[in-house]
């Protein structure tokens, strides 16, 4: 309370001041040394290591771009790369569309709406390591998946899913997005409460179409919503690493690794820390590259 | 994004404080994690520490009585601190070479300890081993704790035994006998399947698919012997040589006996199913029976893994637990006294009353828990004309997943085995060269 009675007096005394007061500017600076100290400097430490061969213990060895040309000829890089496309694309993609759907579906206040809304919104509350050790258990040979189905007669259904190489990514997608859904609802829900009635109103006026409506107004309104849900899902599918290793650990046989989950098992239980690290440096430069390209392209519509 | 132009001064007066508050908070959480590894990785007050990865709840108790009666003793204290094994096994190069390290690990002798006494990390404790209990422990024990250059590393506590167990009351009921050889193996396998049970349990699903290794590890000192074995993986020889496919050859023979979800359960749930009758024996450690149910331990027996080329001499997987000391332990005197004390019959025989009592201890005097599944065990150890660990302590705990992928693909895709050990040999040649 102190601290915001002094920053309110600086307010007024210094109103047409142009020096920034000394509260707010260790406000920022506080924060930044904190946020450099703990974020910034492993992360260069990180792009070092990248460069290095080191197995934790002895001292790192400067390799060059090794590690990077070791990448070209990797094929489980190969294959993490590409079911980390693939992860992108179907829990992206199909977050998005459930999530706007159920938006859509919820956004009226009806009775009993807020009932739906709690309970799609509740999976994000749960820890994705305890939500994967149910969906574990549902998973298992004759867990509540496999004997559902044979009570439906259709047992010859039945399947290890985390086992089999051709359904354990999808496996490890389904609870990840049961998740997803819940968050980016609620993002877009706030989007579409921030729409103004009398757009529709207006296009209800000219006889437009429901689709019309939606792809007309809301749509477009939603725009600087969809920014951050881009961010927040491309940020979410790189750094996908429990949900997958707590279900398959990458496995069977790399069939569902992803490139979060190679980074951890090279660095950490192959103790090839400087492979790791490129690894690391590579997932980062891919979030980044997405994001800004999105940002820039977002900012100059805007202008 | 409009919202932040039309929000009041309050609010963004709030959103600063809040700030602040939270940059203030990550501050001060960043010097309780530097504080707290600070004071849990150096031992304050000429205390010993010793950081266990003993973290199942009866072994842990079990450490805990272990060091309250060293401490009740007199002299030298020791203090413990369990950590989550699988974080201890992250941890520990950081441990090692931490400029304040703990005094006292556990761990495994042989390669892995080796690795990292080549590395200059490990305490020699030579001198304890010339006198007191440790003299009089086996050759094989004092090969075992001894570095490449000739200095004794380790001290041992407890050691275990892998075996085929099944259930007694089960071979009984089918008109079963324990099989010798490989044939009456097989034969073994065909007469389950006849009766409709699925002849052998795996468990290398769910995390645990290091269990698989145990087949390789056997059929592997059966065919080609324990020296090529530790050879092997040691990476003298290559993974896609004639003599590694002949041992999936012969692992391909009783493939078929195996059940389907072996690579879906965990050892655990695998055990559970051999426990419940789905499945008729599983070769596994007897770490297994910590979670078997008590009154059904005295219906479970084991036989020996079947003998395939009888001129081969036999070897059985026998893994040692123990202790090393860190290099850079500033208590050095200290730490020799309480590994002394922990290889001595009296500090193992509280350690297996406190735990589930399966395994066996190291020093010759100490008394085992006498089971006649235990004598059994200590038998088949003892008869045994060479002791390897098992996989990850015969060469490193980094070529581990090298063999969970090969073998879970072998069990799924047994044809594509030489592409399969063409790849293994490939991802082991990168932890070798590292």
């Amino acid at each position: 309370m102190a601290v915001l009675t002094a920053n309110s007096r600086a307010r007024r005394g210094r109103r047409r001041a142009t020096r920034v007061p000394p509260v707010v500017l260790a406000f920022v600076l506080v924060p930044l040394l904190a946020e450099g100290f703990w974020v910034f400097w492993p992360a260069l430490q990180g792009f070092y290591l990248s460069l290095t061969k080191w197995d934790g213990v002895s001292p790192p060895q400067f390799v060059g771009l090794a590690n990077y040309r070791e990448m070209l000829h990797d094929s489980v890089f190969h294959t993490a790369a590409l079911d980390t496309v693939l992860w992108l694309a179907l829990f992206g993609g199909l977050s998005v569309v459930l999530g706007l759907g159920a938006a859509l579906l919820l956004q009226q206040e009806r009775r009993g709406v807020g009932f739906y809304r709690a309970a799609l919104f509740l999976p994000v509350v749960f820890s994705l390591t305890a939500t994967a050790l149910v969906w574990q258990a549902m998973y298992q040979p004759d867990g509540l998946i496999d004997r559902t189905l044979s009570g439906l007669g259709l047992g010859h259904l039945a399947h290890p899913w985390l086992a089999d190489q051709n359904t354990a990514l999808y496996a490890v997608i389904v609870p990840a997005l049961w998740r997803q859904i819940g968050y980016v609802m609620v993002l877009y829900l706030a989007g579409l409460k921030g729409i103004d009635p009398a757009l529709y109103e207006a296009a209800k006026v000219d006889g437009a179409t429901r689709w019309q409506q939606f792809r007309h107004i809301t749509v477009p309104q939603l725009s600087s919503v969809n920014a951050v849900v881009l961010s927040v899902i491309v940020i979410d599918s790189l750094r996908s690493f429990d949900v997958v290793w707590a279900l398959t650990r990458g496995g069977p046989y790399h069939s569902s690794e992803l490139l979060s989950t190679y980074m951890y098992s090279t660095a950490f239980q192959s103790l090839r820390l400087g492979y790791g690290s490129a690894l690391a440096v590579v997932i980062f430069l891919l979030a980044f590259g997405v994001i800004a390209t999105y940002l820039v392209r977002a900012f100059r519509e805007a202008d | 994004m409009t919202s932040v132009n039309t929000s009041s001064p309050t609010s963004r007066r709030h959103f600063l404080a809040g700030a602040g508050a939270v940059g203030a908070a990550a501050l001060m959480s960043g010097c309780v994690t530097s504080g707290s590894t600070g004071s849990s990785s150096q031992s304050s007050g000429g205390a010993v520490s010793l950081q266990s990865n003993l973290s199942s709840p009866q072994a842990k108790s079990a450490m805990q009585d272990l060091i309250a009666a060293y401490n009740k003793r007199g002299g030298t204290k020791a203090s413990l601190n369990t950590v989550a094994s699988e974080t201890f096994r992250t941890q520990l190069p950081t441990y090692l070479t931490s400029a304040t390290p703990p005094d006292l690990m556990t761990w495994y002798p042989g390669s892995v300890a080796d690795g990292y006494a080549r590395k200059d990390l490990l305490l020699d404790v030579s001198d304890i081993w010339q006198t007191g209990e440790l003299a009089g422990y086996s050759d094989a024990l004092k090969k075992l704790c001894t570095d490449t250059a000739g200095a004794k590393v380790f001290v041992p506590a407890s050691y275990y035994w892998w075996g085929v167990f099944y259930k007694k009351s089960n071979f009984a009921k089918w008109g079963v006998q324990e099989p010798k050889t490989w044939d009456e193996f097989i034969a073994l396998c065909k007469a389950l399947k006849a009766k409709g049970v699925t002849p052998i349990g795996l468990g290398a699903g769910g995390g645990t698919a290091w269990v698989a290794s145990a087949w390789f590890d056997y059929l592997n000192i059966r065919i080609n012997g324990a020296a090529y074995h530790r050879e092997l993986l040691a990476g003298k020889h290559s993974f896609d040589d004639p003599q590694v496919h002949k041992v999936f050859d012969k692992w391909a023979e009783v493939l078929p006996y195996f059940d389907p979800n072996g690579t879906a359960l965990a050892f655990q749930d695998a055990t559970t199913a051999m426990l419940n009758n789905r499945t008729g024996m599983m070769l596994i450690g007897t770490f297994f029976a910590d979670a078997a149910p008590k009154d059904q331990l005295d219906d479970i027996d084991f036989f020996q893994f079947p003998i395939i080329d009888p001129s081969v001499p036999v070897a059985e997987e026998g893994p040692t637990d123990g202790y090393f000391a860190s290099a850079r332990t500033r208590h050095k005197a200290q730490v020799k006294d309480l590994m002394s004390y922990l290889a001595t019959a009296e500090a193992q025989e509280i350690y297996l009353k406190g735990s589930s009592g399966t395994s066996l201890p190291t020093n010759p005097k100490a008394k085992d828990s006498g089971t006649p599944l235990v004598k059994k065990g200590r038998a088949l150890i003892e008869s045994a004309a060479d002791v390897t660990q098992f996989f990850n302590r015969d060469s490193s705990d980094a070529l581990q997943p090298t063999a969970d992928t090969a073998l879970t693909k072998f069990l799924a895709r047994p044809k594509e085995i030489t592409s399969i050990l063409t790849a293994w040999q490939r991802d082991a040649q990168k932890i070798w060269s590292q």
